[in-house]
């Protein structure tokens, strides 16, 4: 064997690379706020060094998209049919009997709870009176969904058969997930027009990655001597493809057909914003505009029955099945034909169907009396949440505090003041050791002090370069500023720093508050008996649901946003904390008794540093989700890159819809990077 | 085709070199070294590629039990992929029946692999959706042998490896020692001429790993099979092997029959791996016989295939040279009770 390689010199200086990070951004952050006075282009790009990007997208798409409109208009007619078809028969079988099938398929696929699951989930839906429009809903699903597989399928198979291809591939679907849902729709709007079939494209678009992300992965992950074993049995590699790769990684793909139909279902519902036919999204929204929050929470429970319904049915597909007695299949569907046959002739029609409309209103008296009562404390936690922690991080303490509010006014001196506090607490901090933390300090002061949304640029783009650097070298800091560039050209620039405001703010919050609850569920087992079924249904429930409740209570405006966000994004981070800290080695954990560490020292020492790049991943899942529901979220009043999208969709303007589509894409991105450097950082660090 | 004459398997100057460009880098490495195979592997290992397999040649002949051993990392897995063509090979010649194998086209290997070879791994390589019958069948089923037909032939080989009553079971309801069954019944459907096992027994305890060797030993017998076995364990290297090669970082250090390997290591490696063999249990009396006729009184009746442990209680209280029987009962040389004593001897190093 060969000695070992020379161990590189170490750095001469002493600072490490966070530090130094750290040091270059606070120079530049606060040369620019010296110089705001004599160079306000140091802060605020000119609106004339601005270059007409999205003119200039809209052109080319409009250009783009005009060229293969007969083709597409020709694929929207083909799919017409098949949807006409599947809301015929849907729209046109006997509740009872739909009602028999879903049982007999719960029976098939997971025994007595989903017999029963599909059973009282469907005759929810048939006493909401939702019945057709629901239909209508499941019509879109059975036609996106198989167009879904199979795309997604293929070019999953594909990218495995081809290796080239692969990297590209991955790299597509990479950025496929974090472009906004909305921003598919605009084009899409512009080829099919208004209309179902909109809907149903976007969720076939949306539904294809999952699927195809884990058809690759299946097959990767297919033992290599499996592999092998098929090649020498004599298999051609259609044979060894189809016979024995594709159902050795069958629950991989189970669990991508799973997420194949919660992705079009959300999808489909989201699309009711353009193509409102008389599906339950159209009516989720329709009531939600009219106030009608009764019957839009009585529409969105609906939503979640079939979210619910449909997930833990296919749930049973990725996990080993048992083989349940196929004659009480039968029985069940014996039993509602001669059902439907002998009543025939008293069937209500389910459109009529008004048993849950007390319950329905019984919620709106109830939420009128409830806010009425509350409105002191609901109006108090709002406004105290705006005035004191939103809008300072969003204009800045040097704005957000006024006589109105806060009750003084701020001035220069104060600014001063606070900068001067957070120097002495950066230099103690040096002083003790902690360089890095006190530069941090000091910028975060330097932010809240300027606000995010009035934060230089040349500030921003150093962060973020010098974040990057520290989390995965020069490539991922040139990679970072030169996308963050492409958003300081196209004017987008403004409302990119209103988006990251506000997803901040919520990453902030759920990171707090999730770590928190991960960090209580690792720890004591009964609180995860609670929190988990919570977390199981808020990642069931499709995003459009999560406006109704907070709607509910504080009415349109960035409050309810930034809830909304915040109970979407919060379950990864309560997930992959709890599932980090639990999964401590028990060998380590062993180690540490028998050194005698105490529960908090074995916590603080062992099973949090061995959880770290486990939490990291949970936090950059926590940004994703974020940065997705900001746009759904502006439905509901934000302001920033969701808000024109949401804009771009009413005005059928591709341009803007896809810059700024793309611009959320790039935030997304380059957070989604940084945290997985570190996250890798730590993983190597531990060996793992 | 093939007559007697011509080795089931024969391999000469065969290279596996990871790493892009492997091909070209392989022929300049070795122009350069003017074809001496050390200096190439190190020019290679220079310039950033991996010589997994480095100028390897030995011959498989017709129903012999050639043994691969070596550490992990020693390039013996690689090897076996080689032969097998589950690795394209880099450099040289694999002869199987005397057709070269390497650059063969993907359905002349196919047709090889549906007639004669058969290939047993170290993790079973099941398939985890087909019950033991199935899995069992399967290379039948990939030629378009009817279902009843290669059910047929897959009870056959169930029966042969003894798991009678599990042909719908599911790879998971099994125990480690009944999925290598599985693997071998699998690898034996076609009856294939040639056999490779993978570290076929590496994964199982010990107690059922000695049980296997002794029915794979059992099957041999009455198959005889051409073998190339690959393991990391001497003692059984030792105790299957008609010949073993030893593999250390890619090349082949020594070829030779169990013997050989225990009494004639030819570096300090191959006796590192001898010194914690009982000797006396491997070795056989022809080893250390001579070819003389001058012999003591006593004749305590050794013959040559006896173990040298075997020889030495016999030759207790013995001082004088003994003579040694074939089979037949023939007189065919002499051996010194020393000559035992001094074989058996552990050297200190």
């Amino acid at each position: 064997m060969t000695a070992v390689a020379d161990i590189p010199a170490q750095p001469v200086s002493r600072l490490t690379i966070g530090a130094k990070a750290a040091l270059i951004t606070v120079i530049v952050g606060a040369i620019c706020l010296a110089l705001e006075g004599v160079a306000p282009w140091l802060v605020k790009w000119p609106t004339t060094w601005e270059l007409p990007a999205t003119q200039w997208v809209g052109a080319f798409l409009d250009w783009f998209l005009n060229g293969i409109k007969p083709a597409m208009r020709l694929f929207s007619d083909l799919m017409a049919y098949p949807m006409n078809w599947a809301n015929f028969v849907l729209g046109n079988t006997p509740w009872p009997i739909l009602i028999g099938l879903v049982t007999a398929l719960g029976w098939f696929l997971g025994g007595l709870p989903m017999a029963a699951l599909g059973f009282f989930g469907l005759c929810f839906v048939l006493a909401s009176g939702y019945w057709a429009e629901s239909m209508n809903t499941l019509a879109l699903v059975a036609v996106s969904v198989p167009v879904a597989l199979i795309v997604g399928g293929a070019i999953g198979i594909l990218a495995n058969e081809v290796p080239r291809v692969k990297s590209f591939v991955q790299a597509v679907l990479d950025v496929m997930q974090t472009v906004p849902t909305f921003a598919y729709l605009t084009p899409l709007l512009l080829l099919f027009g208004f209309g179902p079939v909109v809907g149903l494209i976007a969720s076939a678009i949306y539904a294809a990655p999952p699927m195809a992300r884990n058809v690759m992965l299946g097959l990767e992950r297919v033992e290599p001597e499996i592999k092998e074993a098929a090649i020498m049995s004599g298999g051609t590699r259609f044979q060894q493809l189809f016979q024995v790769e594709i159902p050795a990684a069958a629950t991989q793909i189970m669990v991508g057909v799973n997420q194949c139909l919660m992705a079009a279902l959300s999808m489909v519902i989201i699309a009711a914003v353009i193509g409102g036919f008389n599906d339950i999204g159209w009516e989720v929204l329709l009531t939600m505009r009219k106030a009608q929050f009764g019957e839009s929470l009585m529409a969105g429970l609906v939503i979640v029955v079939f979210a619910v319904v449909i997930d833990r049915m296919s749930g049973t597909l990725a996990t080993e099945r048992k083989r349940y007695d196929q004659r009480v299949v039968w029985a069940v569907l014996g039993f509602t034909v001669l059902f439907t046959a002998a009543f025939w002739a008293w069937l209500p029609n389910p459109s009529e169907l008004t048993l849950l409309d007390p319950m329905a209103e019984a919620v709106d008296s109830g939420l009128t009396a409830f806010t009425q009562a509350n409105g002191p404390w609901l109006d108090a936690l709002k406004n105290n949440s705006l005035f004191y922690v939103l809008l300072p991080l969003r204009i800045g303490l040097d704005q957000a505090v006024l006589p109105f509010t806060w009750g003084f006014q701020w001035t220069a001196g104060m600014s001063f003041g606070l900068f001067a506090a957070g120097a002495v607490v950066a230099a103690l901090m040096a002083w003790r050791g902690h360089l890095t933390g006190g530069l941090v300090v000091l910028i975060l002061i330097g932010m809240l002090e300027t606000g995010i949304s009035n934060l230089p640029w040349p500030f921003v783009l150093t962060g973020a370069a010098a974040l990057s650097y520290a989390a995965g070298g020069w490539r991922l800091a040139a990679l970072s500023v030169g996308l963050l560039c492409t958003i300081l050209v196209s004017g987008l620039w403004e409302r990119a720093l209103l988006s990251l405001y506000l997803s901040g703010a919520a990453v902030f919050s759920c990171a707090a508050a999730g770590g928190l609850i991960g960090l209580a569920s690792a720890v004591w087992s009964p609180v995860w008996k609670v929190v988990r079924p919570v977390c199981d249904m808020l990642q069931t429930i499709p995003l459009f649901v999560f406006l109704i409740p907070v709607l509910m209570v504080f009415q349109i405006g960035e409050f309810s946003a930034f809830l909304a966000i915040c109970a979407y994004a919060i379950v990864p981070m309560i997930r992959y904390t709890r599932h980090g800290l639990v999964n401590t080695p028990e060998e380590m954990m062993e180690a540490a008794i028998s050194s005698g560490a105490t529960e908090w020292q074995i916590m603080r020492d062992v099973r949090a540093p061995y959880a770290a790049p486990t939490i990291l991943l949970g936090l950059n899942q926590t940004i994703l989700y974020a940065f997705a529901m900001l746009v759904i979220a502006a439905l509901i009043g934000t302001t920033g890159l969701g808000q024109s999208i949401y804009l771009a969709l009413g005005q059928a303007d591709v341009g803007l819809g896809i810059s700024a589509g793309a611009a959320m894409a790039i935030l997304a991105l380059v957070a989604d990077r940084i945290v997985q450097g570190f996250a890798e950082e730590q993983r190597k660090a531990l060996g793992l | 085709m093939t007559d007697a004459n011509t080795p089931a398997i024969a391999c000469q100057n065969l290279w596996q070199v990871f790493g892009q460009g492997a091909d070209k880098a392989l022929t300049d490495a070795l122009s350069r070294s003017g074809n001496d195979a050390d200096q190439a592997a190190a020019d290679l290992r220079e310039h950033g590629f991996i010589p997994a397999v480095q100028d390897a040649n030995f011959e498989v002949k017709e129903g012999e039990l050639f043994v691969i051993m070596g550490l992990s990392g020693s390039g013996k897995s690689t090897l076996i992929r080689c032969i097998s063509q589950l690795l394209p090979g880099t450099g040289g010649e694999i002869r199987v029946d005397g057709e070269n194998v390497i650059g063969a086209s993907k359905k002349a290997l196919t047709e090889l692999r549906r007639k004669k070879l058969g290939m047993v791994f170290q993790h079973f390589g099941l398939f985890p959706h087909m019950t033991v019958a199935e899995n069992v069948a399967y290379p039948l089923r990939v030629q378009g042998v009817g279902k009843k037909e290669r059910l047929a032939r897959a009870q056959e080989v169930i029966s042969l490896v003894g798991l009678e009553g599990r042909e719908d079971s599911f790879p998971r309801q099994l125990s480690g020692g009944q999925r290598q069954r599985v693997g071998i019944a699998r690898s034996l459907a076609v009856n294939p001429d040639i056999w490779f096992l993978d570290e076929p027994f590496s994964a199982l305890d010990p107690l059922i790993r000695r049980q296997l060797q002794d029915e794979f030993l059992r099957i041999q017998a009455t198959l005889k099979k051409s073998i190339v076995f690959i393991t990391h364990d001497i003692q059984e290297a030792l105790k299957l092997a008609d010949r073993i090669a030893i593999m250390r970082d890619g090349k082949i250090v020594q070829i030779g029959t169990p013997t050989d390997i225990v009494l004639r290591p030819v570096d300090d490696y191959v006796r590192e791996f001898s010194k914690d063999v009982a000797k006396g249990q491997h070795a056989k009396v022809a080893s250390v016989m001579r070819d003389e006729s001058e012999r003591g009184p006593d004749d305590p009746g050794l013959t040559t295939s006896m173990t040298l442990d075997a020889a030495l209680a016999h030759c207790m209280e013995l001082y004088e040279p003994v003579p040694v029987r074939d089979e037949n009962g023939n007189i065919v040389g002499t051996v010194h009770p020393s000559d035992l004593a001094a074989a058996l001897q552990v050297e200190e190093t």
